[in-house]
């Protein structure tokens, strides 16, 4: 168990990281990284239209590996009950609300994404970096709804 | 698997890692960031864009070490469905307190009601690629999503930028 990965590393170690995976991904592959296009191939690949897993889906399922050996790393194990907010929100036999509105908002991500063009890695950091503006306008958007949508939902439930 | 995907792999590794000490696995702490209530997501945010903003303008006209590609990039002007599309996400995103790379790490961590939102995203996505087969041509994905040398011609508006010599 590493020590240091109980706490939550600093805002600008995270910041400089993830900025560097944007860079290497340009600097080995000649490409832009992006989450939701791992959904993508990994969908194409279980729908039959791609022969095999496309290298986004090897980023995404590297994502989900990085995030294991973290817990590995940190000492973390068990399962973890409960999902922020909604399953707070919806205790008791209320709590199979929870099911379908994770599923409903989990529709609009994917969908939203697809059709913004990307999520938080590929519009957010990724396009951002760039510089592209489409990518610099669908962030503004997809954040300033986030937050005021948030900020609502809060206030009402 | 090829060196191609490995490398990926790789990076997703780092990337899934690293979210994960910043705890953007845990909707509680994307909640409390997303009502302004902690700055992490934001500087964090900035500061990823800043090393990424001028680690690729060096990285610009040379070589991709595992490709050999020049390394380049097309941007696009922003199109209606760049908008349409970023509302939604933001309100699946406040719903669910989490995006598309965090649900993904959550399923590493035990993090069982992540199936949920995992398979919504996957049928989002097939949603969009059905209703994108049916109207060919009427939804763009032009974003960075979208491999920009090989899509290049099939994204418009597209505003190529200059390479440097």
């Amino acid at each position: 168990m590493i020590d240091a990965l109980t706490d939550r590393a600093p805002w600008w170690v995270v910041g400089i990281a993830l900025g560097l995976v944007v860079v290497g991904v340009m600097a080995t592959l000649n490409q832009r990284v992006g989450a939701v296009g791992g959904y993508s191939d990994v969908v194409d690949r279980l729908s039959g239209r791609s022969a095999s897993l496309g290298w986004r889906a090897w980023f995404l399922l590297g994502i989900i590996a990085g995030s294991g050996l973290f817990m590995i790393l940190g000492g973390q194990t068990g399962a973890q009950a409960g999902y922020g907010w909604l399953t707070r929100t919806f205790e008791g036999g209320w709590q199979v609300l929870v099911v379908p509105i994770l599923f409903g908002a989990g529709i609009m991500i994917g969908y939203g994404a697809k059709t913004a063009g990307g999520c938080t890695s590929g519009n957010g950091l990724c396009g951002s970096a760039l510089a592209s503006p489409s990518s610099l306008v669908a962030t503004a958007t997809f954040m300033g709804t986030a937050v005021l949508a948030t900020v609502l939902l809060s206030a009402v439930i | 698997m090829g060196r191609f995907k490995l490398v990926a792999g790789l990076f997703g590794m780092l990337f899934g890692f690293m979210i994960s000490w910043g705890h953007f696995t845990d909707p509680d702490e994307i909640r409390q960031m997303l009502l302004i209530e902690d700055l992490y997501l934001w500087k964090m945010f900035a500061t990823a864009v800043a090393v990424g903003f001028v680690g690729t303008r060096l990285l610009r006209g040379s070589r991709a070490l595992v490709t050999g590609e020049r390394i380049d990039w097309v941007t696009s002007l922003p199109a209606r469905h760049h908008v349409s599309g970023a509302v939604v996400f933001g309100l699946g995103w406040a719903v669910a307190a989490s995006c598309p790379a965090p649900i993904a790490a959550q399923l590493a961590q035990g993090v069982w009601w992540s199936v949920v939102p995992f398979a919504g995203v996957g049928a989002g996505v097939l949603l969009y690629q059905r209703r994108s087969a049916q109207a060919p041509g009427a939804v763009v994905d032009a974003g960075p999503d979208t491999p920009a040398p090989r899509f290049a011609s099939a994204v418009a508006p597209a505003v190529p930028e200059p390479a440097r010599p």
